[in-house]
């Protein structure tokens, strides 16, 4: 059993390192002001090949393998989380076109999102509905060469930039989901009002409204009825998106209430000298050690995912619902280490607590999650 | 035309943690130093400029041919690599003639290339026993280096004066740090790093007499850092502390 990095993982981790950290942590209040991140900055990206990790480079991807994606995209979410949720907002929305495009629609869609020219996402939820297939009411109606759909989206992620977005919805004639490729801004579509979130408000948030929107039959993704299918499939890379945020919140909560441990005197001695503060340093560090593990498991799973699909939805789950709900944890036992400090905006931990608790939320909530590892498990996979 | 870049592995200082005040450096994968880096991104530059091809040329332990990927990574076309255990033990005289003796058999040289120290022992040597060694001219703390058919024009930073010299080539230039910023290679140059062409060799391949290494480290230890317990009383008090310890006022 290896737990080293190969040199190639390594260095794929100090370009994201490197990049966001020059240019992306620097910039983070700014965009949270402003509310968006500017589109060049994906440019940027996909210049150093951060926008399509693992998808072959053939689609303009990097062939980075899926590893490499969850390592580029946990030091992305290091320097600025609201960047690292629109990339994986947008890897979804490519995920989905890579694993059901045909090629004609993977040479249209991809190379373009891979070079970071465009920003994609994939909508599913809708005011009456989170992940239930059932209650879609997002409508398909077919009329000549093109579907034309209607309906509301909501929280939708990356609505705002240009790119496509795999929107599902329910075809009237034979009652069934099928996911269609929408060109965000054309005729019919329209975007709502940005959402005010608790946090990471620079990753803006989105209703979206289609109104007799125009969709070519040659931009239906696979075979109407395959819709839930698809979000079933193509989830799994939003789950570990999320645990490599919720990872580098706990990381970053971790390391400002060890350096202020050490810092801090009381009478005189480090107040790391105190058996208290040192178990809370343990419990973190057990608990950032264990999500780790999880999460570069989970990825090394995901580099099987078209061959293995179950297995790779099965650790999405598990990673997503352990890595986020203990991040929770690390930067509850980071405040209560670094006290009152922890409650000021001046002090990083108040914004990591906050950024924190998204992301038990998002994309399927805790006991979701466990449902779905449940099942996979009682399925024997 | 040929540019070597001279690169030295070390390890990840970023990573190094002190023990009893050594450092300690089990498990601490290696890397480039800065300087080097420095050294790497002007070698890219001429090549870009000029179409040169650019070669990183260096002498380390078995993990140097991992470790010089980040160099192909960061644009050099191929590397030229002597692997041997020993030569970590080795002094910057030694290292010198070695890498001397590698330039010396490759063909059609413009430049060679070093960064000023590397990033732990920062001896500062071996650019120029290397330019000594082969009998090129060179040039020290260079800050930009241009180049005009069969001569080199460089800019070097001295403590009283900026120098600007002409060098004839082949020559060696030794670089100052922050003469450039190295850029972040892309993922798929990283993952393109390892395909790159490679010779490597071992010091039985040079035949070199080895000459007996004439420096003995007789203590490596980091700096002892306490807090200084001054005790202030005013904000003044604060202000003439931080002052008479080099803060500037801004």
């Amino acid at each position: 059993m290896d737990f080293d990095l190969t040199k190639e993982q390594s260095l794929i981790q100090k370009t994201a390192k490197e990049y966001a950290q020059t240019a992306l942590a620097p910039r983070f209040d700014e965009w949270e002001e402003a509310h968006n991140v500017p589109l060049e900055i994906f440019s940027e990206l996909g210049d150093l090949g951060l926008m399509g990790l693992p998808f072959p480079e053939q689609y303009g991807g990097s062939d980075a393998g899926f590893d490499g994606y969850v390592l580029a995209v946990e030091q992305i979410c290091m320097a600025n989380n609201a960047v690292g949720s629109a990339i994986i907002a947008h890897n979804l929305g490519m995920a989905i076109i890579n694993a059901f495009g045909n090629e004609e629609q993977k040479m249209k869609f991809l190379p373009p999102a891979g070079r970071g020219e465009q920003v994609l996402s994939f909508a599913f939820t809708e005011p009456g509905t989170g992940s239930d297939p059932k209650q879609i009411t997002c409508t398909a109606k077919k009329e000549g060469d093109y579907y034309i759909l209607n309906g509301t989206k909501r929280f939708i992620s990356n609505a705002q930039y240009p790119g496509t977005l795999g929107i599902v919805a329910r075809d009237v004639d034979s009652d069934e989901l099928g996911t269609f490729i929408v060109e965000k801004f054309c005729e019919g579509y329209s975007i709502s009002e940005r959402w005010e979130k608790i946090a990471l408000n620079a990753q803006g948030l989105y209703d979206i409204y289609l109104k007799d929107c125009k969709v070519s039959t040659s931009d239906v993704l696979g075979n109407i009825g395959e819709g839930f299918f698809h979000l079933e499939a193509g989830i799994g890379y939003g789950k570990m998106g999320i645990a490599c945020s919720a990872m580098a919140v706990a990381q970053q909560a971790y390391d400002a209430a060890l350096e202020y441990a050490q810092q801090k005197l009381h009478r005189g001695k480090p107040i790391t000298k105190f058996q208290a503060v040192q178990l809370l340093i343990a419990e973190m560090a057990e608990k950032i050690e264990a999500c780790r593990l999880v999460l570069y498991k989970s990825a090394m799973i995901g580099n099987n995912s078209i061959k293995n699909p179950h297995l790779f939805a099965k650790y999405a789950a598990l990673s997503k619902n352990f890595v986020s709900q203990n991040a929770v944890d690390v930067t509850r036992l980071a405040m209560e280490l670094v006290a009152s400090y922890g409650l000021m905006k001046d002090y990083k931990i108040e914004r990591l607590y906050r950024e924190a608790i998204v992301f038990p939320q998002v994309e399927g909530v805790p006991h979701m999650q466990q449902v779905i590892l449940a099942n996979y498990i009682l399925a024997g996979i | 035309m040929k540019c070597i870049v001279a690169l030295k592995q070390i390890p990840d200082l970023q990573q190094l943690r002190i023990r009893n005040r050594e450092p300690v450096l089990n498990d601490i994968p290696y890397t480039l130093g800065a300087i080097d880096k420095n050294a790497l991104e002007l070698g890219v530059q001429l090549k870009e400029e000029l179409d040169w091809e650019v070669v990183v040329i260096s002498a380390g332990n078995e993990e140097l041919e991992d470790t010089i990927k980040e160099a192909l990574a960061g644009g050099a076309d191929n590397s030229f690599l002597l692997i041997d255990n020993q030569i970590d033990q080795m002094d910057s005289a030694e290292i010198a003639s070695l890498l001397a003796e590698m330039i010396r058999r490759s063909e059609d040289i413009g430049l060679a290339i070093f960064g000023e120290g590397s990033g732990d022992n920062y001896t500062g040597q071996v650019g120029s026993r290397v330019a000594e060694i082969l009998g090129w001219p060179q040039a020290g703390y260079a800050t930009s280096v241009s180049v005009d058919g069969s001569t080199a024009k460089v800019t070097r930073a001295l403590d009283d004066c900026i120098e600007e010299v002409e060098l004839d080539l082949p020559a060696v230039i030794i670089v100052s740090a922050g003469l450039n910023t190295p850029r972040i290679p892309s993922v798929m140059q990283i993952l393109k790093a390892g395909k790159l062409p490679k010779e490597i060799i071992t010091l039985d391949d040079l035949s070199l007499v080895s000459s007996a290494n004439q420096i003995e480290t007789v203590s490596n230890l980091a700096p002892i850092a306490e807090r200084k317990q001054i005790k202030i009383g005013s904000v003044d008090e604060l202000l003439n502390c931080l002052e008479s310890a080099g803060v500037e006022r801004r």
